[in-house]
C-alpha cells in the first residue's frame, strides 16, 4: 500500500481540516466535532500504516522538504522505531479525547456561557487539532528549529482552551501555564541556537559532533528546558493547577506534553550526546526519585479527583525519567515504553475523572461514593487505568515497569552504593502508586451511595467506548509487548 | 494424536482455559439466566482439571519438560520465552488447584444465588483460577510473576465483592469491638500483598542481572556460575533472599505481612475457600518449593555460605507465625476468622518443613515431601471447612460461633463432614492431616532442629484445641433448642462432602502415599535435578518413626481433653475460668488483639498517612507553589511599579537623566579605550 508522503500528510491533513472547521464550522455544530475526530483518526491510520512498514522492514522512513534556503533549514520528518510509536500513541490519544470531548465541551459551554453565539464549539475543535499536529511534529522532526516550532505550536491551543473552557480561576491559570511552557521552550531554544553556533547546523544529527564545554552547556540548556516541562520536583508546581482547572477533555493531552520530554531527551541527548548525558545520570536519577516519592505523597494528599490525576502525572513521569537517566539500553527502552503506557493509562483515568465531573458535578472525593452501581463501565475503566499505572499484569504497565527496572538495577549494580540505593528505593516507590490509585477507587466507587448522587446517570457511550479501545490496546501491549519492543529495540543501540 | 495432546497442549490448555471462561462468562448469560455464567466457568475449570489429570501419570516417572514459545525480545541478551514447566511439583499442585477450584465453582452456583454482581464474580473467579494455574505452570520468573499479580488482583476484587458495604457484610466485632467494611478489607489485602510483590520483583531482577536468565531450569543448572558472582559481593545474596522472600511471606500471610488474611474473610465463603485456603495462599509455598533447589544447590553443592540464609529465615519466621496465629484462633469468636488464623498457622507448617529441609541434608526429602503432603492435606480439609462454614453462616445467619448453634439432627451432612475435616486439621490419625503433620515433625527431628520441633508440636496441640472448640460451639451447645430444620442443598454439601471424604480416604492410605511421594521426590532430586545423592542418603531411623507419631498423639490428648471438657461435654465453663484468673484475662486480651501487630500497623501507617496528608500540602507544596507562582510575579510587579516611579513627566528630571546617561557613556568609552 503506497501512500504518497505519509508523514507530511499526517501533519497537513489535520491542519487543513482545522482551518476548514474554523471557517465554516459554525453551521456544522456537532458534526464539527466528528470531523475533527475523523481527521485525527485518519492521521492515526496513516501512522499505523507507516508503522507496519517499519515493522516489516526496520529501515526508518525519512521525508525531507526544503524550508529555508537562506538558513539552510530543511523540514525533515523521520519515522523510526523510536519516533513512530510515540507519534502514533499521541495521535491515538488525541483522537480518543476528541471523541470524548464532543458531549463534554457542549456541557462546558452551556455551563460557562449559557449559549454558543460565538461559535466556541468549532473553535475548540479547530484549535484542538493543533495539539495532535504539535505532537506528531515534535516526534517526527529532525531539526531543532522545527522541533521548537511544534513545541510552541502546542502552546497556542493550550492557552486558548484553558482560558475559554477551564474551571474556576481559568484566566490566571491559563497565563500561568503559558508562561511556564514558554520559558521552558525558550531555554530549549537557547540550547538549539548555541548548537547552531557551534556546529553550523540545526539538524539533530549534528549534535553528535559537539564536544567538551560546549556540549555540556547545550546539554544543560536542553535538559533544564525540558525538565521544566516534565514537572520534576521544584518545577512541578504548575502541574496541579493546570491539570486541575483545565477542561478534562484535554487532560490526557497535557499528560502527553509533560511526558514528551522523555522522548525528546532520548532523541537528542541519549542518541547524540550520550557521553555528556552520562555525567547527568546519577543526579538525574536522584532527582527523579525525589520527584517520584514526593509526587506519590502529594497525590495521596489530594481530595479533588482531578488534582489527584494531575499529581499522579508528576510521579509517573518521573518513573520514565528514572529509567532514561539510568543510561542503560533496557532502562531507556523501558522508560519510553513506560511513558507510552502511562499516557494511555492516564488518558483513561483523567477521562473517567471528567466523566465523574460531567455526570455528578462533584469533584471532591469526600462527597463521592458508591458510584460503581450507577456507572459500572466507568468504574471498570477506572480500575483498568489504576492497574495500568500500578503495573498489574496483564496490562502494559507491568511489562514496561519490569523492563525499565532491569536497566535501573543494572546501573545500580555498576559499583556505586548510591546507584543501588536509588534502584531499590525506586522499586519500592512503585508500591505507593498502588495506594494512591486503588484507595480513590474505594472512595469514589465503593461504599454507600450518598443522597445527592442518587440520580446520576451512566456515562454516554461516546465517552466510554474510546476509552475501552485504549484499555484493549493496553491489554494487547501487556500480553504481547513485542509489538512495541521491536520498534524500540531497533532504535536504541547503546550499551 | 492423543499423545500429542497430552505431551504438548495439555498444560497450555490447562491454564488458558479458565481465562477463556472468564471472558465468555462476562458476555453470556443475562439478568434472567445468571446461573449460565456459573455453568460456563465451571465447564472451563473442568476442562483444566481434565488436562491436569492427563498430566498426572508423569508424576510417577518424574522428569522435567519445558515447553515454550517466543515472547519478548530485549535490546540485547536472549529473548524471554513464555513456557510451561512440568515436573512433579507443578503437576501435583495443578491437580490440587484445578480439582478444588472445580468443586468450589459448583458450590458457588448455589451459594451465590440471588446475590448481586454475579457477572463480576464469575469472571473474576475464573480469571483467578487461570492466574493460579499460570503461576504454577510457568517456567520463568516473569511469566510466573504475571500469574502471581493476577491472583493478587482477583483476590482484591473478590474480597471486596460486596462493594456497597452493607451492614450485614461487615466483619469484626462483636460489639463493642470495631467492624471492618468489605471494601477496606479488599484494599488492605491488595496493599499488604503488593508490598511483598514489589520486594519479590526486586529480588527477581537482581537475580536476572547476575544470571542473565529468568528460566527456572536454567537457574538451577547454572547456579554455580551466577551464584558465584553474587557471593563475591558480600551481602548481596542475603539481600536478594530477603527481597525474594517478601513475596511468599505476604501472599501466604506469614509474619510480618500476615495482617490481611483475617480481614479477607469479608468476601463470600467460596472466595475464602478457594483463594484464602486452598490456592492463592499456597502460591507462596509453591514458589519457595520452586526456589528450594536453587538455594540448596547453592549451599550444599557449591558451598556459597550466604545461600544458606534462605532456609533459617523462612523456618524461623513461619514457625513464629504458626504459633502466634494458632494462639489467636483459640480465642476468636468469628467462624471464618478461626479458619483464617488456622490457615496461616498451617501454611507456617508447610514452609517450616521446606525450611528445615534445606537446613540439613538428613531432612531434605522428608522436609520437602512433608511440605507438599501437608499442602495437599490442608487444601482438602481447609477448603471443606470453609465451604461448610459458608453453609453454617448461611443457615444461622450469624458470622459468630457463640451466637447461635446448629442442631446436628437437622444438619447431618454438614455435621459429619465438618467433623471429618476438623479432625484432619487437628491431626488425628488416620486422617491425612495426621500423616502430613507427622512428616513435618520428623523432618524437624531429622534436621536436628529440636527447638522448631517443640514449637511445631506445641502448635499442633493448640490446633487440636481450637478445632474441637470450634466444633463444640457450632454443633454441641448445651441447649439444643434449635428445632428448626435447614435444608442442605445438594450443590453445596456434595462438594465439601467429596473433599472431606478424600481427606479420610487419603489418610487411610496415608503411610503408602507418603512412601510414594518420598520415592518420587528422591528420584526427582537425584536423577532429574542432578542434585547429588547426598540429599537422599538419610532415612529416618525407626526410633524417630515411632517417637514423632507418639508424641503428636500424646499432644493431641493433652490439648484435646480440656477442649472436650469445655466445649463438648460442658463439664467446665471456659469463660468462668478465664475471668477468675488475672493472667488468663491478660493473655486473652493479647490474643484477642492479635498480639497488637495489626493495631501497630494501623496506627503507624494508616493513621500516620492521614496525619501527613494535609501537612504535605501545607508545608511543602504550598511554599514552593507560592514562591514560584505568586512570589515571582510579585517580584516583577514590585520592580515595574518601582520603575514607573522614575518615569516622571517633569522636564527637569528628564534632563537630569539624559545628563547622567551621557556622562556614564563617556566614562565607559574612556575606560575601555
Amino acid at each position: 500500500m503506497f501512500i504518497p508522503h505519509p508523514l507530511l500528510q499526517s501533519i497537513l491533513i489535520p491542519l487543513t481540516v482545522a482551518i476548514v472547521i474554523a471557517i465554516v464550522g459554525k453551521k456544522l455544530k456537532e458534526i464539527a466535532g466528528w470531523i475533527s475526530c475523523g481527521a485525527l483518526i485518519y492521521s492515526t491510520i496513516i501512522l499505523i500504516v507507516v508503522g507496519m512498514k517499519i515493522w516489516v522492514n526496520p529501515t526508518p522512513i525519512y521525508e525531507e522538504y526544503m524550508w529555508s534556503e537562506l538558513a539552510g533549514l530543511k523540514f525533515g520528518l523521520l519515522a523510526d522505531g523510536l519516533s513512530l510509536p510515540v507519534a502514533l500513541t499521541a495521535n491515538l490519544i488525541c483522537a480518543v479525547c476528541a471523541a470524548y470531548s464532543i458531549p463534554y465541551i457542549r456541557h462546558r459551554i452551556e455551563l460557562i456561557y449559557g449559549n454558543d453565539d460565538w461559535g466556541l464549539y468549532r473553535f475548540y475543535f479547530a484549535l484542538y487539532i493543533f495539539f495532535a499536529i504539535g505532537f506528531t511534529g515534535i516526534s517526527l522532526s529532525t531539526n531543532l528549529i522545527e522541533m521548537y516550532l511544534f513545541v510552541e505550536l502546542v502552546l497556542i491551543p493550550f492557552y486558548f482552551l484553558m482560558d475559554l473552557f477551564g474551571y474556576i480561576d481559568r484566566h490566571r491559570i491559563a497565563i500561568m501555564c503559558f508562561i511556564w511552557s514558554h520559558i521552558s521552550a525558550a531555554l530549549f531554544l537557547i540550547g538549539a541556537v548555541l548548537a547552531y553556533v557551534k556546529t553550523g547546523s540545526f539538524e539533530v544529527s549534528a549534535l553528535s559532533s559537539l564536544t567538551g564545554m560546549d556540549a555540556l552547556l547545550i546539554c544543560s540548556f536542553i535538559l533544564v528546558g525540558w525538565l521544566v516541562k516534565m514537572a520534576v520536583f521544584g518545577f512541578h508546581v504548575w502541574v496541579p493547577w493546570v491539570h486541575a482547572e483545565h477542561p478534562t477533555c484535554i487532560a490526557a493531552i497535557l499528560a502527553t506534553i509533560v511526558g514528551l520530554g522523555n522522548y525528546v531527551i532520548v532523541r537528542l541527548l541519549v542518541q547524540h550526546l550520550f557521553m555528556i548525558f552520562k555525567i547527568f545520570s546519577i543526579p538525574l536519577m536522584i532527582w527523579a526519585l525525589i520527584t517520584m516519592i514526593y509526587g506519590a505523597f502529594l497525590t495521596l494528599a489530594q481530595d479533588d479527583v482531578k488534582r489527584l490525576c494531575a499529581c499522579s502525572t508528576i510521579s509517573q513521569n518521573a518513573y520514565s525519567l528514572l529509567g532514561i537517566a539510568s543510561c542503560t539500553a533496557l532502562g531507556v527502552v523501558g522508560g519510553v515504553f513506560y511513558f507510552i503506557s502511562h499516557i494511555i493509562g492516564k488518558c483513561i483515568l483523567f477521562s473517567v475523572a471528567g466523566i465523574l465531573v460531567y455526570r455528578t458535578g462533584v469533584r471532591d472525593m469526600k462527597r463521592l461514593g458508591g458510584l460503581a452501581g450507577k456507572m459500572p463501565l466507568t468504574a471498570a475503566l477506572f480500575v483498568i487505568g489504576a492497574m495500568i499505572l500500578s503495573a498489574i499484569p496483564p496490562l502494559s504497565g507491568f511489562q514496561a515497569e519490569w523492563i525499565m527496572f532491569v536497566g535501573i538495577f543494572r546501573q545500580g549494580f555498576q559499583g556505586s552504593v548510591i546507584g543501588l540505593l536509588v534502584a531499590i528505593i525506586g522499586i519500592f516507590a512503585t508500591f505507593l502508586t498502588l495506594i494512591y490509585t486503588f484507595w480513590p477507587i474505594k472512595r469514589i466507587f465503593f461504599g454507600p451511595l450518598p443522597d445527592e448522587l442518587k440520580n446520576v446517570k451512566k456515562a454516554p457511550l461516546v465517552m466510554t467506548i474510546p476509552l475501552l479501545i485504549l484499555a484493549i490496546l493496553s491489554i494487547i501491549l501487556g500480553i504481547y509487548p513485542d509489538i512495541l519492543m521491536k520498534f524500540l529495540n531497533s532504535a536504541i543501540s547503546i550499551s | 494424536m492423543f499423545e500429542i495432546l497430552k505431551m504438548f497442549y495439555a498444560p497450555w490448555i490447562c491454564w488458558v482455559s479458565p481465562f477463556i471462561g472468564s471472558i465468555l462468562s462476562l458476555f453470556i448469560g443475562g439478568e434472567e439466566d445468571v446461573k449460565l455464567k456459573g455453568v460456563i466457568t465451571s465447564t472451563f475449570t473442568g476442562i483444566s482439571w481434565i488436562m491436569a489429570l492427563l498430566m498426572l501419570p508423569d508424576v510417577l516417572k518424574p522428569r522435567l519438560r519445558d515447553i515454550w514459545i517466543g515472547w519478548i525480545t530485549l535490546p540485547y541478551g536472549e529473548p524471554i520465552k513464555a513456557g510451561v514447566l512440568l515436573d512433579p511439583l507443578s503437576i501435583i499442585i495443578v491437580n490440587i488447584v484445578s480439582f478444588i477450584s472445580l468443586l468450589v465453582m459448583v458450590y458457588s452456583i448455589k451459594y451465590m444465588e440471588g446475590e448481586y454482581g454475579q457477572a463480576r464474580y464469575w469472571s473474576l473467579m475464573s480469571l483467578f483460577v487461570g492466574g493460579m494455574l499460570l503461576l504454577v505452570l510457568a517456567d520463568n520468573f516473569i511469566f510466573f510473576f504475571i500469574g502471581w499479580k493476577v491472583v493478587g488482583f482477583c483476590s482484591y476484587a473478590l474480597i471486596g465483592h460486596y462493594y456497597r458495604d452493607e451492614r450485614k457484610y461487615w466483619i469484626g466485632g462483636p460489639p463493642p469491638h470495631p467492624f471492618e467494611k468489605p471494601s477496606i478489607c479488599g484494599l488492605k489485602a491488595l496493599i499488604v500483598t503488593s508490598l511483598g510483590d514489589v520486594a519479590m520483583l526486586a529480588g527477581i531482577l537482581i537475580i536476572y542481572l547476575y544470571a542473565g536468565t529468568f528460566n527456572f531450569l536454567t537457574l538451577i543448572s547454572t547456579t554455580n556460575i551466577w551464584m558465584a558472582k553474587m557471593a563475591a559481593n558480600p551481602g548481596i545474596l542475603t539481600l536478594t533472599t530477603i527481597l525474594l522472600l517478601g513475596g511468599p511471606i505476604a501472599k501466604s500471610a506469614q509474619f510480618p505481612l500476615h495482617v490481611w488474611l483475617p480481614e479477607a474473610m469479608a468476601g463470600p465463603a467460596p472466595v475464602s475457600a478457594l483463594i484464602h485456603a486452598a490456592t492463592m495462599v499456597k502460591a507462596g509455598v509453591f514458589i519457595v518449593a520452586r526456589l528450594f533447589p536453587i538455594f540448596f544447590n547453592g549451599y550444599w553443592i557449591n558451598g556459597f555460605s550466604e545461600a544458606f540464609n534462605f532456609f533459617p529465615i523462612i523456618a524461623l519466621l513461619v514457625a513464629l507465625t504458626a504459633f502466634i496465629t494458632a494462639a489467636n484462633a483459640m480465642v476468636s469468636l468469628e467462624l471464618k476468622k478461626i479458619l483464617a488464623y488456622s490457615t496461616m498457622s498451617q501454611i507456617g507448617y508447610m514452609m517450616l518443613s521446606l525450611g528445615v529441609a534445606g537446613m540439613s541434608v538428613n531432612a531434605t526429602i522428608t522436609g520437602y515431601v512433608g511440605g507438599l503432603y501437608h499442602l495437599l492435606s490442608h487444601a482438602l480439609f481447609k477448603a471443606a471447612l470453609f465451604l461448610c462454614a459458608g453453609l453454617v453462616i448461611h443457615m444461622t445467619g450469624s458470622i459468630y460461633i457463640h451466637d447461635k448453634g446448629l442442631n446436628r439432627k437437622y444438619t447431618p451432612m454438614t455435621w459429619i463432614f465438618m467433623w471429618l475435616s476438623a479432625l484432619s486439621l487437628a491431626g488425628v490419625p488416620p486422617f491425612s492431616g495426621f500423616w502430613s503433620k507427622d512428616e513435618i515433625l520428623m523432618a524437624c527431628i531429622n534436621a536436628g532442629q529440636y527447638g522448631l520441633f517443640l514449637v511445631a508440636l506445641l502448635t499442633a496441640g493448640i490446633t487440636c484445641f481450637y478445632s474441637i472448640r470450634m466444633m463444640g460451639y457450632i454443633f454441641h451447645l448445651r441447649s439444643n433448642e434449635f428445632k428448626e430444620g435447614h435444608d442442605e442443598p445438594k450443590l453445596m454439601w456434595i462438594p465439601f462432602g467429596i473433599l472431606s471424604s478424600l481427606t479420610l480416604i487419603i489418610g487411610l492410605m496415608g503411610y503408602q502415599l507418603g512412601a510414594i511421594l518420598h520415592d518420587t521426590f528422591r528420584e526427582y532430586f537425584v536423577n532429574v535435578l542432578g542434585i547429588s545423592s547426598m540429599a537422599s542418603a538419610h532415612v529416618s531411623t525407626s526410633l524417630t518413626k515411632i517417637i514423632t507419631p507418639s508424641l503428636s498423639i500424646i499432644m493431641l490428648l493433652i490439648a484435646g481433653t480440656p477442649a472436650y471438657i469445655f466445649y463438648i461435654s460442658h463439664k467446665m465453663d471456659s469463660w468462668k475460668l478465664v475471668n477468675r484468673n488475672a493472667i488468663l484475662r491478660i493473655l486473652h486480651k493479647i490474643l484477642w488483639n492479635r498480639w497488637y501487630i495489626d493495631k501497630f500497623y494501623t496506627a503507624t501507617f494508616v493513621k500516620g498517612l492521614h496525619l501527613a496528608r494535609p501537612m504535605i500540602q501545607k508545608y511543602i507544596e504550598d511554599p514552593i507553589d507560592f514562591s514560584l507562582n505568586v512570589g515571582v510575579p510579585k517580584l516583577f510587579a514590585v520592580m515595574y511599579s518601582g520603575l514607573r516611579k522614575i518615569q516622571t513627566g517633569i522636564a527637569s528630571i528628564n534632563m537630569l537623566y539624559i545628563l547622567i546617561f551621557l556622562t556614564s557613556i563617556v566614562m565607559i568609552i574612556l575606560v575601555v579605550i
